[in-house]
């Protein structure tokens, strides 16, 4: 029953923190389109269309923030057992992504598949390595080589 | 007459080599992208979409075409040997599928999703080409206020068929349309939500902003949630894969029924194969005189929502190529793809690219062929890639989205918007707002937006401009209808009752 009640807290809170971004978006968009001519020589400007959507977001995220206080009990929880993992992920991306200007797309994007395949798969060292090598090669081969693609290559000129 | 020559028109080139090497490749990839939960055709298709830049238009979008519709044969092996659907245009399978193999008729349960697909499929063309071409002509008479009209409408339906809380698909609709007002105002010049970004000023790239929302969301929703079932271990021979005559005369009907509902949910925009395969499902249970056998291996709910997500997927290309409006986000996807290839899909499509069109027509007659032979042939193969631990397909795809990100500007900051718009995907469907709408709204935003403006301007302001013609009066009139679907329905249910309560907002 505790832990119900916790999950539902939980998701409650997240879908509360959504609603109310959701209302600052609104208000934003509508603050800047009032930048933008709302009319133009002929007919709608180009703050137009911006206007009513930004009021219209206003309207339904207040709509979702209302719908919170009525809402049903549900047993579902925002975070989950595996959300650590997906976060992990994020992190590897954004790490090894930050190199990208620096390695290349080949070594960073094999740097990130043998971290992840040893962080997430449990596989061993070697194997990790042996598939960051064939991935490496595969990047130069097939997005390089074959579709031409002008990947940036990075100091190890790869 | 016209019809014949265009289709021999198509046959000359659809069955060049090259382009039934492509057909074969898309069938294959969207077969093995339908088998391996966690990835769907929409993300295959932007996945590869930048690295076909350089490839011939017509050779491209036949081998996508070949991709969604495989895809919709290639669900179909999880969903009955392992209980988890590969799409969710398969989901319904899973019902009878599964416990038609725990019975010891996984091959049959196999085998009448593929007649059934394949009849559904090959009925289906032939419907797209004789309706298609109608269709298109018909559009010819569409000016700005039909135009808005049709995309408000397009949005509105989402807002019947996207789920249990509309008022969370208005506002992705509502998000989608915002991104797609982003950069230089095409009318005026004027920079919009720029912030003097210069990446900005041309605005969001349609695919980075898919490679991000359906790639890395993915796989971030993979991670957390890994579809996993036990695999019904059973040897399945040539002579398995039979139907008895009994199971035959049971699904015949059911395969015709669901085609013609896949047929026309299909080019409904907004319908999408995964509401073709329900309302065939359930239309055959209402229909079938034991309804008490649908749940415990009735083959006939296999074979109904098998032939209405082929024909769905077959079918949805009607208001692409003639229209210009995409039903579903894999044709969705496929929009920006002819965009980026230069090709504007519409009524003019036909009279300016009959190539591309009789070609991708006549190519889904060979590819619903091609996957029959593979459905037969190959499908111990399809059942060994499931076997591929995720952790390698989950690199893959960060690869594909990392590499089609770049492509599309040659810049880096491509690659971190889509991973912005991956977290962004991730957010979105952990908090249950639908992601198609965002999709849909941002690939017709644009041309929502122009035929708003345009129509206004030819009114001198009048908003009466949408309601004096015939056509886009009608298309106003049920997106009306559609918007104000959950209010209806609660004000209906009240009727039943006598006495009403208030409606949950955000209930459907």
């Amino acid at each position: 029953m505790g832990a119900v009640f916790l999950k539902e807290k939980e998701m409650r809170l997240a879908e509360l923190t959504g609603g109310i971004v959701l209302l600052l978006l609104g208000v934003a968009i509508f603050f800047f389109s009032l930048e933008l001519p709302y009319m133009s020589e002929y007919g709608p400007g180009p703050g137009f269309l911006p206007r009513w959507l930004s009021l219209a977001l206003v309207g339904c995220s207040v709509a979702v923030l209302v719908g919170l206080l009525r809402k049903q009990k549900k047993d579902e929880s925002f975070l989950k057992p595996r959300t650590r993992e997906g976060v992990k992920v994020l992190g590897l991306i954004i790490i090894n992504f930050l190199f990208l200007p620096v390695l290349g797309f080949s070594v960073v994007l094999a740097l990130f598949t043998g971290m992840t395949m040893r962080a997430m798969g449990r596989h061993s060292w070697v194997l990790c390595g042996l598939t960051a090598l064939g991935v490496a090669i595969g990047i130069h081969l097939i997005f390089i080589q074959w579709l031409t693609i002008p990947l940036p290559e990075g100091i190890v000129g790869w | 007459m016209d019809l014949l020559n265009n289709l021999y028109m198509g046959f000359s080139i659809s069955l060049t080599p090259i382009n039934i090497l492509y057909c074969l490749a898309g069938c294959f990839f969207g077969q093995i992208v339908g088998v391996l939960p966690g990835i769907g055709a929409p993300t295959a298709v932007a996945l590869l979409l930048p690295l076909t830049f350089s490839l011939n238009p017509t050779s491209a979008i036949i081998m996508f075409a070949g991709i969604y519709y495989g895809v919709a044969y290639g669900g179909t092996i999880t969903s009955v040997l392992i209980n988890v659907p590969g799409e969710s245009s398969t989901v319904m399978t899973c019902l009878d599928g599964y416990q038609m193999a725990l019975k010891g008729r996984a091959g049959a349960a196999l085998s009448v999703a593929v007649i059934g697909s394949w009849i559904a499929g090959t009925f289906s063309v032939v419907l797209l080409m004789c309706f298609a071409p109608a269709l298109a002509k018909f559009a010819l008479n569409f000016g700005p206020a039909e135009y808005f009209g049709l995309a408000l409408m397009s949005f509105g339906l989402l807002t019947v068929f996207g789920g249990d809380e509309p008022i969370k698909t208005i506002i992705s609709t509502i998000l989608g349309l915002f991104l797609a007002t982003i950069g230089l105002d095409v009318v005026s010049g004027v920079p919009r939500f720029s912030f003097g970004i210069p990446q900005l000023l041309g605005g969001f790239d349609f695919i980075v902003i898919i490679c991000g929302i359906f790639g890395l969301a993915e796989v971030f929703n993979s991670i957390e949630e890994p579809e996993e079932g036990q695999m019904i271990k059973q040897k399945m021979g040539l002579r398995d894969l039979f139907l008895t005559r009994a199971e035959w005369i049971a699904s015949r009907w059911a395969i015709v029924r669901g085609g013609i509902i896949g047929f026309f949910v299909g080019i409904v925009p907004a319908g999408g194969i995964t509401t073709a395969s329900f309302l065939a499902y359930l239309g055959e249970k209402r229909l079938s005189r034991h309804p008490e056998r649908f749940g415990n291996g009735a083959i006939e709910g296999v074979a109904a929502p098998e032939a209405a997500n082929n024909a769905a997927s077959i079918s949805g290309f009607a208001p692409l190529l003639a229209l210009g409006i995409p039903g579903s986000p894999t044709t969705a996807v496929m929009l920006a793809g002819f965009m980026m290839w230069g090709i504007r899909p519409g009524p003019l499509l036909f009279q300016n690219n009959p190539d591309l069109v009789w070609g991708l027509i006549s190519s889904k007659f060979i590819g619903n062929f091609i996957l029959l032979l593979m459905n037969i042939f190959l499908i111990p193969l399809f059942v060994m890639i499931l076997r591929v631990p995720y952790t390698i397909l989950m690199c893959f795809i960060v690869i594909c989205a990392a590499v089609g990100a770049y492509t599309v500007n040659n810049n880096l900051f491509d690659v971190w918007m889509m991973v912005g718009f991956g977290v962004l995907g991730y957010v979105m469907k952990k908090l249950k707002y639908p992601i198609v709408p965002l999709v849909l709204a941002l690939v017709l935003g644009r041309l929502a937006e122009n035929s708003l403006r345009q129509a206004l301007i030819l009114s001198a302001g009048s908003v009466w401009v949408f309601f004096t013609k015939p056509i886009s009066a009608l298309f106003m009139v049920a997106a009306i209808l559609a918007y104000l679907n959950p209010v209806l329905r609660w004000l209906w249910k009240g009727l039943l009752r006598g006495v009403g309560t208030p409606p949950e907002l955000g209930a459907n």
